[in-house]
Formats: C-alpha cells, structure tokens, sequence
C-alpha cells in the first residue's frame, strides 16, 4: 500500500513574459547593456538637448525678447517685410521663408536665403527691426538634430543613435520578464543599484509609448537622406529628386530674367476663407520673372499636413493641395515632426514632453549607473568610467547654460558651440583627477550657477525688466527656480553629508 | 483660427488616466483578479487615450491623450513608492537575472557589431524598399510605411544580433533578407 501523495497546489498559470526562458533573457540582457553602454553618451546628449529643443519657439521668444510682440499682421505688412528683407539681405537672393505669427511665436520672421543667409524680424507693419539674435535656440537645436556636424553625416549618427533607442526598448522589455508584473514597484533607498534600476524599468514602461514614438520618428527623420538616396538608387535609377517629387509641389518653371519683388498680396487675395490659418509662407526667386510663392495654410486640430496654394508670379494657381485629401503616407510624413518634438497641443503638451524627454535622458544614464553599480557590487568597481560617466552626465547640462551665457552675450552661435565644447572638455579633464563624486558635486554648482547666469545675463542684455513677452518673464522665472534648485539640493547634501550618520540596520 | 485650447480635455484625460492607473495599482497590490479593479482600470486608460479624437482633432486627440496617459500613470506609481532599507549585503539581494557571461573573441565580437550596425542597416533597408515595391496602395504610403520599417527592423536587428550566441546563423539570415529583398524589389520595381 502507498502512502497517499498530498495533493498538488494549484499551480497559478504563468503569464506570456514569464514564459521566455532564462537563458534568452541572460543573452538579450547582454546585448541590451552592450548598446546601452556604447551609445549611452550620444543617447543622453539628443534626449537632453531634445527635451530642451522642445521648447524651441520659447527660447526664440526669450532671445529675442526686446523685438515686438506681433499678434496679427495684414497682407501689406508682409509684403513691406518681404522687400524689407530682400533689400538687406544682399546679392544672390534665391528663397525667402516667412514665418508669420502664431499664438505660440509671436513674431514676424524672415529667412533669406541668399549669397549669405541671413534671418530678419519685422513689426506689425512690417519694418525691419533687431532682436533676431537666436544663437541659443540654434545651438540647441542643431545640437539635436546634427550634433553640430556636416548636416547630411549629423542627421545619420542623430538616425542611428534613434535607431539604437529603438533597440534598446526592444531588448530592454524582453530582457525584463518581470517588468509588466512590476509595474507598481518603486522602491528607493537601500542599494543604488536596485533603486537605479526600479527607476530605470518604471520609466521604461509607463512611458514606452512615447519612447517608442521619439525614438522611431527620430530614426525616421535623422536617416531620410540616407533611405531616400538607397530608394533612389534601387527602384529610380538613382534619382532621388523623383522620390521628393511624390511629395513635394513641381517647381515652377524657371525663368531668371531680373524682375520686382513678387507682390504676395493678390496672391492673399486668392486664398480661400475657410477657417484656416495662414502660418507659411515660401518664396522661390522673389526678383526673377520665374519667381513664385507657397503658401502654407493650417486647418484647426488638424495635426498632419497643411493646405498649400502655389503661386505664379502673377498670381495664377499653378498647384493647389488640400490637406483632408492626403493619403495616409503624406500625413504620417506630414506630422512626424510635430510628433516627434510635441508641436501639436500647446504649452501642456510641451511641458510634458519635456518632463517625458527628462525621464529618457534619466533612463540612458541609469542604465550606465547600474552597470557601474554591478560592477562595485560584484567586487569590480570601474573607478575610471565612473568618473567619465559624472562628467558627461553633468557636463552636459553644465555646458549647455554656458551656451546659453555665450550666445546671449555675443549673438552668435559658433560662440555658443565653442563655450559648450569648452566646459564639456573641462568636465573631461576634471574627471581624469577628481573622483566621480566630485565631479557631480562641481557639475551640479556649474549648472546651477550658469543657469542663473543666463537669467542674469537675460535681464542685463535682452530687454530687462520692461520686456513685454511675458515668455521671456516664464522662461527667466523658470531657469532661476531651476538654477536655485540645484544649489540647494547641492547645499543641502553638503549638510546632510556633515551631519553624524544615523543608524542602519545591517 | 486657432487650435482648440488642450487644456481642459487634458484636465479629463489625467483625471481619467489617474483613475484608471490607481484601479490597476489597487488589482495589482491587493493581488485579487476578481474585483473590477482590472477591466475598469483599462477601461479608463483606453478611454482617455481615444476619446479625446473628438474634442481635440481625430488624430491630434490621442496622440494629446498618449503623452498625458504616461504622465499621469507615472505620477500615481511616483506617489506610492516604498522606502527600502539599506542592507549590509544589498549584492545578494537583488533576483534579477545577469547578462550572460558568452566566451567570446575579437573577430567574433567585431562580426557581431558588423551585424547590429552596417549589415542590419543593409537588411533592414532591403525590407523597407522590398515593402515600398510590392505592397499596394498609394505611392506615398508605400514609401513612407517602408521608411518606417527600416528603423523597427533595423533596431530589431540589433537586439538580435547582440543577443544571439549563434553569429553565424544570424549572418545568414541577415545576408539572405537583404539579397532576396533588394533583388525582390528591384525586379518588381517602383510603380
């Protein structure tokens, strides 16, 4: 006779991600901290400088604080700022860009692009005036977009780095088998390294579809040249201009004779009154008889696309698109931009998207902290890539306000990459003497010091206390809270680190 | 005219997005499937994803929704964080899995950066293109849903190739896709 077996307790059914046996997970954990460590610097300076960058038309704003406010502007106004611009903007004009005023850029700007390039504000009735200093604003976006190198070689690396974000959020959910199940788990304190990475998978999955939307229409937008040119190549015989042409308007067709400026006001005269808003507009060869413009028209809520009306020079439509008529591809073309940088629903929008692009810069430089910290754990401390991580974490930030400083006091933006490239070699350097804490603690004061700095040297050369943007008030409100914050926090672990430590549990 | 204000439907959407966070954080901490707790969580959190396509433009709506959803989910899992003690042996402590410790060689390791990097590229390309060229539907689309692929398959080949201790293998599938998808493509060409 046997001895009855106790019966079994029912066994709780697995679910999906805890299915993927251990060795898959210690094998994709392997390749996701591997590309995590080789990108993680260039992942975390486009995901900083990309938050920031959401904020483009606010710093705009603040830089260019002492230029008029300009809410509404009528067609003569834009065609006195259109020959305004072509009269100062030198031999060789080719194209004007007018960017006519928004609710969130309330400003009348001009771009000629001419035998040298040169940007122009305008009042509302259209005169030329200063204040068009945007060398912060370029810095910082071309920081994300091209990492400050040749355009075509930037925007592939800035692709790649996209594409590498990608992967990682693939590897980093199948390397996790408990991170759904874990959702709700944040523990803080006790070891860094579990603090770390409670941070790091929280943040991985609460915001992963907006991981997943940034890094995909980044890659997208960064390695467009690169997929158009292969496109060409394989299916156009290596035209790439019949590619462009799917999506772009014919040219209109050239004719270089010397001619007036193009008048635009007949041409506004022509636009159809149907609720949209009129926020583009494109001129080709503005003084040849060839001369045509574009003009770019938003329909409210709609998030992909604009309406676009192509003028002769004689204001005959010669190409005409209606937004609610794209296909799926123009639009998917048409918004990716807007997605990617939360162009499309106001200032709470933007706030969020920077606080979710904080949240990806976190995430690329916890993923570096916890490797450091398994490291130590395990007896094999990496001293010397600790110190190069606090500098490029704080250098980064450090050097960035230093920019700022820079281009508010010269205007120019060579400047400002010079002073950012400086203090992120400086940062560099400290690290090969000071310990890593050390670094951070200087980081920390850098940061904070320079980005009140920017407030001050804001208010002592942009406008001061009379400017009338209230933006220019929010962003130099906002830059000495955040300053001052980093200084206290500084301060106040200075004080925690001298007072006698508390007793705890071993 | 402008763009409707966001700033009261994003109000409902984190209201919504919050409730339905903490429906799914009181499931998951008192550990009971039968309660609601669950379906009304997710029920919420799709509902403030979608709805707003009517209130704020079909596609702008959700895409609003999408970045307030994850804000405020964020903020309820932010608000109810535990304090860990500290432990005098935390290395022990933790039960997450290690990375795999693969024997490996230069030559080895560079063929397998060859793959994540140029050779993914390669690949992942030759799907995008071959997609663009023999999928129907308008052109646009076709080219567009095709360079959207290029970066997914690529970054898919990267996880890959970095995680699989087979390299050969991964080789071979890489060269085989780009080879039939390029000349796939290119025999069928662009129309």
């Amino acid at each position: 006779m046997t001895a009855p077996q106790p019966r079994k307790a029912a066994k709780k059914p697995k679910d999906l991600m805890s299915r993927i046996p251990a060795g898959f997970v210690r094998a994709v954990l392997r390749g996701h901290s591997s590309l995590g460590l080789a990108f993680a610097a260039l992942i975390y300076l486009i995901c900083l400088s990309g938050s920031l960058a959401v904020f483009a038309h606010e710093f705009q704003r603040w830089e260019s604080a002492t230029a008029p406010q300009v809410t509404e502007v009528a067609p003569a106004a834009v065609q006195t700022a259109f020959e305004g611009a072509i009269a100062k903007g030198g031999p060789g004009v080719e194209h004007v860009y007018i960017t006519l005023p928004t609710a969130d850029f309330p400003r009348l700007l001009l771009y000629v692009d001419a035998d040298e390039d040169r940007e122009f504000l305008a009042d509302g009735a259209g005169r030329i005036v200063p204040g068009k200093d945007f060398a912060w604003t370029e810095f910082i976006t071309r920081l994300h977009i091209n990492l400050h190198l040749p355009r075509s070689w930037g925007g592939f690396l800035v692709g790649l780095i996209g594409v590498a974000l990608l992967s990682s959020l693939i590897s980093g959910i199948l390397a996790h088998p408990r991170i759904f199940r874990d959702a709700f788990h944040l523990r803080l304190g006790g070891s860094k390294r579990l603090q770390e990475a409670d941070l790091h998978n929280r943040f991985g999955v609460w915001a992963l579809p907006f991981h997943i939307i940034i890094s995909l229409t980044g890659a997208f937008l960064g390695l467009t040249t690169i997929i158009v040119g292969v496109l060409g190549m394989a299916m156009f015989n290596g035209d790439v201009d019949k590619v462009y042409a799917l999506f772009i308007p014919a040219p209109p067709v050239d004719d270089p004779r010397p001619a007036p400026v193009l008048d635009l006001r007949p041409m506004y005269a022509k636009l159809p009154q149907d609720g949209g808003r009129l926020t583009y507009i494109f001129t080709e060869h503005p003084t040849e008889m060839g001369g045509a413009a574009l003009f770019n028209v938003e329909q409210p809520d709609r998030m992909a696309g604009v309406d676009s009306y192509a003028f002769r020079r004689d204001a005959t439509i010669y190409n005409e698109g209606k937004a609610s008529d794209n296909n799926l591809g123009e639009d998917l073309l048409g918004g990716m931009g807007q997605v990617h940088f939360g162009w499309f629903g106001g200032g709470i929008v933007k706030i969020v998207y920077f606080l979710l692009g904080l949240g990806l810069t976190y995430l690329a430089a916890s993923g570096v902290n916890i490797w450091l910290a398994r490291r130590r754990d395990k007896g094999r401390p990496a001293p010397g890539w600790e110190r190069a991580w606090a500098a490029t974490v704080w250098g980064q930030p450090a050097g960035m306000a230093a920019a700022a400083v820079a281009g508010l006091v010269t205007g120019g933006a060579e400047i400002a990459i010079a002073a950012w490239l400086a203090v992120s070699l400086i940062f560099l350097a400290l690290a090969i003497r000071l310990s890593a804490d050390r670094v951070a603690w200087l980081g920390r004061l850098a940061t904070g010091v320079l980005t009140l700095a920017a407030a001050a040297t804001h208010l002592a050369l942009r406008g001061g206390l009379t400017t009338a943007d209230p933006m220019a008030w929010i962003v130099n409100l906002t830059l000495i809270a955040g300053g001052a914050l980093l200084l206290l926090r500084r301060f106040g672990k200075g004080r925690r680190a001298a007072a006698p430590v508390a007793a705890v549990p071993a | 005219m402008e763009d409707s204000s966001a700033l009261l439907p994003a109000l409902l959407i984190v209201v919504a997005a919050g409730a339905g966070s903490w429906l799914l954080r009181r499931s998951w901490q008192s550990r009971d499937r039968k309660t609601g707790f669950v379906p009304g969580g997710w029920l919420l959190l799709v509902a403030a994803t979608i709805l707003p396509a009517w209130a704020l433009g079909p596609v702008r709506g959700p895409f609003i929704a999408l970045a307030l959803v994850s804000a405020a989910a964020l903020v309820v899992v932010a608000s109810n964080y535990t304090i860990r003690q500290a432990k005098a042996r935390a290395a022990r402590e933790s039960l997450a899995p290690e990375p795999s410790d693969r024997a490996t060689t230069k030559g080895r390791e560079t063929l397998r950066w060859l793959l994540a990097g140029p050779i993914g590229m390669v690949a992942a390309m030759g799907v995008g293109i071959a997609y663009a060229a023999l999928v129907p539907g308008a052109q646009q689309t076709r080219l567009v849903v095709g360079g959207l692929i290029v970066p997914v398959a690529w970054g898919a080949c990267m996880a890959w190739t970095l995680a699989d201790n087979r390299i050969l293998r991964a080789t071979a599938v890489l060269v085989g896709v780009a080879l039939v998808s390029f000349t796939a493509a290119i025999m069928k060409g662009f129309a």
